[in-house]
């Protein structure tokens, strides 16, 4: 049961970036919230990286055991990051100019598109 | 190369439609030939007709702009277009609702069905 | 050495060089910079037409990426492939193909569109990283691959749609872009994490050869369905894409058509490759039929009461993916069933694939006409223009060709692809039929007022200086159109080289598994 706990934390944390962004007007707090579902599927990832009776897929200095665990997870981690660090680089730049051309970062009031 | 496509009920054949296309056009070439040509210049007869009313002389003036474009198909649909319309609020959160919710929605029934 | 066999990794890695020497190129001036876009995407074109012509002969490539062997699909004699593959069937070469003619048409429009502004290296680099990330999600056989180029795409989309900063409503556009595919590619990748931590593995083939379903599989169908379908712009989750496609500069724009195309082909790839006929229920291939169903209706009925001119072509994009589902849903409804199969299902696919090509083409013709208006006039708003055929007698002639294409008019391509889905769809149930019927008399409706208020009717004075685009432009036009007219005139040639292999190679699920798994399933 104990397990199964980071997949928990990633359930909670995926529904509370998911609601954030409907619960707030600011984008700048919506932000946040997409950053904050990234980082839940980043946990889910690492947590499906560890494996019981696995060690670290390192060849020397790496303790007894001789069951290494794949680390793709932790690489497919590492690029998920590296992703959300671009997007989320974006996503700011984005509400900045949002911010300079429409005077405000309250979402209700930035749709000059629409129908 | 210029077989036909069977569709399992029937069949398109693009080189039928092509020769039907050039008989049509000789035939409204010849039509359109027969016309006078002796027409009297500069008189009434190369006026423009505009069901007997008179041409304006700035054609700008009679042109029908887009938003006016089919006004009845939008008229007699009118409820159908307000809550198309009203969908479309341009709120970034309710497009990113709508997606949710479709997910949702698929995620809840594959799993009953 | 035959090179032949490095094509897959080839095609990814011309646009991907060209995003990073742009910068560099730009330093030596305009001309050089402009040269490098247009050879890069030629390049790339005549790689996707090799590809495709060496997967039509030898059947499927594939390419292992950081191997010992760039063909060796299962190193040391393990099971499960573990490395990066790239596998191209003759769907996927297609599909670059198509991607690969658009991207070029885009760049050679881009070339006089974009002269006016600064900035041009970061567009550059930012149109073949768009490339390379649209090609890549093509031939790429790794689900969490397939994430990092529907990443790549989406990150140089924001930009790209962006480019004009200045702009309110383009940063508006872009922002709702960022905002939904942010949310959808977590979506993407949370299902990609799952499929690793159930089976182990990351390569499509190997997951479709080994897949069971139960609870956590459709789950994870339904986030990559779901996700995938906003990604293409289905109905309810559209709301995104007539923003982004009236923003974006035209050239980009005509570069987006085929990048949603990507996620179409993806959507496909997920639906026949990955779970394909262990999809048990009929629940998913209805889904599709009822959200293509919804994307044409509501999507061309709100592209009747558009008055800007590419917000108008944006939602006909809506009201088009809308036949490529139906078709293909119709197809993936009866897969299980060979003679459905062979009755009508085989012919709802083919209709679908022959559909995606139809479209890239002539949507992105109609677009690069936007831009060529808008390039010409300064304007946008339908209800502003008025008489441009006698000022703009190319525009008007490629407008009318690729307006009767998308309308389905005969002879045009449009019309041979809707009728093998109008034929097809019509056994499962006259009601597909009739809606795609309906739709096709809408999309006739509102392509002939762009046509009387844009390129008929009295000349606007405001309009009298008008001139004929220039010649990089009008070429960018007449290599579409000379697409969508071959496809016209020879449709039975077109549909048993391109479109049949395809659509064979898509319903083909143990042929594509077996090709990395070495036939054994």
């Amino acid at each position: 049961m104990i397990g199964n706990a980071p997949f928990f934390v990633v359930g909670v944390l995926f529904l509370m970036g998911l609601l954030g962004i409907f619960m707030t007007k600011n984008l700048i707090k919506i932000a946040i919230a997409v950053s904050i579902l990234g980082s839940s599927v980043n946990i889910f990832l690492v947590a499906l990286g560890y494996r019981t009776g696995g060690t670290i897929p390192v060849h020397f200095l790496a303790g007894e055991g001789s069951t290494m665990v794949m680390p793709t997870p932790q690489a497919m981690t590492l690029t998920a990051i590296v992703i959300a660090l671009a997007t989320t680089a974006l996503l700011l730049s984005l509400i900045m100019l949002v911010w300079r051309h429409y005077g405000t970062i309250d979402v209700d009031e930035i749709r000059r598109l629409r129908g | 190369m210029w077989g036909k496509v069977y569709t399992g009920f029937g069949y398109w054949d693009a080189s039928a439609w092509i020769l039907f296309f050039f008989i049509a056009a000789f035939f409204t070439l010849w039509l359109r030939s027969q016309g006078r040509s002796d027409y009297k210049k500069g008189t009434d007869q190369d006026e423009i007709y505009w069901s007997g009313n008179e041409v304006p002389e700035d054609g700008e003036d009679i042109t029908v702009p887009a938003s006016s474009a089919y006004w009845g198909f939008r008229k007699a649909l009118e409820p159908f277009y307000k809550g198309l319309l009203g969908m479309h609020t341009g709120i970034a959160t309710d497009i990113v609702g709508y997606y949710v919710i479709a997910v949702a929605f698929l995620a809840v029934f594959i799993l009953l069905v | 050495m035959n090179w032949n066999e490095h094509l897959p990794a080839l095609i990814l890695i011309i646009p991907l060089f060209g995003a990073f020497i742009a910068p560099v190129c730009s330093l030596g001036g305009k001309t050089a910079r402009n040269i490098l876009l247009v050879a890069i995407s030629f390049l790339t074109l005549i790689v996707a037409f090799m590809l495709w012509r060496h997967v039509l002969a030898n059947g499927i490539s594939y390419y292992v990426m950081g191997g010992d062997k760039f063909n060796l699909s299962l190193p040391s004699g393990m099971a499960l492939p573990v490395r990066i593959i790239l596998e191209v069937d003759a769907f996927s070469a297609f599909m670059a193909l198509c991607g690969a003619i658009v991207s070029f048409a885009g760049a050679l429009f881009s070339v006089n569109y974009m002269n006016r502004f600064t900035g041009m290296g970061r567009f550059v680099s930012l149109y073949c990283l768009l490339t390379a990330g649209m090609i890549g999600m093509m031939v790429t056989g790794d689900i969490f691959n397939f994430f990092i180029f529907i990443e790549i795409s989406s990150i140089a989309s924001f930009g790209l749609i962006a480019f004009w900063r200045d702009k309110p409503t383009a940063i508006e556009a872009s922002f709702k872009y960022a905002l939904i595919s942010q949310v959808g590619s977590m979506f993407i990748l949370i299902a990609a994490g799952a499929l690793y931590g159930r089976y182990n593995m990351l390569n499509m083939a190997a997951i479709g050869s080994v897949l069971k379903m139960g609870s956590m599989e459709k789950l994870v169908l339904v986030f990559l369905v779901g996700s995938l379908a906003m990604k293409c712009g289905t109905f309810p989750m559209h709301m995104w894409l007539p923003d982004a496609y009236a923003e974006a500069p035209t050239g980009v724009t005509c570069l987006l058509v085929a990048v949603s195309q990507a996620s179409l082909y993806g959507l496909m790839r997920v639906c026949f490759s990955i779970y394909g006929a262990t999809m048990g229920s009929s629940f998913i291939p209805w889904m599709l039929i009822v959200f293509g169903l919804a994307s044409m209706f509501f999507g061309v009925s709100m592209a009747v009461v558009q008055h800007e001119i590419k917000r108008l072509m944006g939602y006909h994009s809506v009201s088009q993916v809308g036949y490529m589902l139906l078709g293909l849903g119709v197809g993936l409804l009866v897969l299980d069933d060979a003679r459905a199969m062979a009755d009508y299902g085989f012919t709802a696919i083919k209709g679908g694939v022959f559909h995606i090509f139809n479209y890239t083409m002539y949507k992105a013709l109609l677009f690069l006409t936007a831009g060529a208006i808008y390039y010409a006039t300064g304007k946008k708003d339908l209800n502003e223009m008025g008489g441009l055929a006698r000022r703009m007698p190319y525009t008007t002639f490629m407008f009318v060709i690729a307006a009767a294409a998308i309308s389905g008019l005969p002879p045009f391509n449009g019309f041979v692809s809707k009728l093998l889905i109008y034929e097809s769809s019509f056994a499962v149930h006259p009601f597909l039929a009739v809606v795609a019927l309906v739709t096709s008399v809408l999309t006739l409706a509102s392509f002939v007022k762009v046509f009387q208020t844009a390129f008929l009717g009295p000349e606007k004075s405001s309009l009298a200086k008008v001139q004929e685009v220039p010649a990089a432009m009008l070429i960018g036009m007449v290599v579409l159109t000379a697409a969508i007219l071959g496809a016209s005139l020879f449709p039975s040639w077109t549909l048993s080289t391109l479109v049949e292999p395809a659509a064979r190679a898509l319903v083909d699920q143990s042929g594509y598994i077996g090709a990395i798994l070495g036939g054994g399933m």
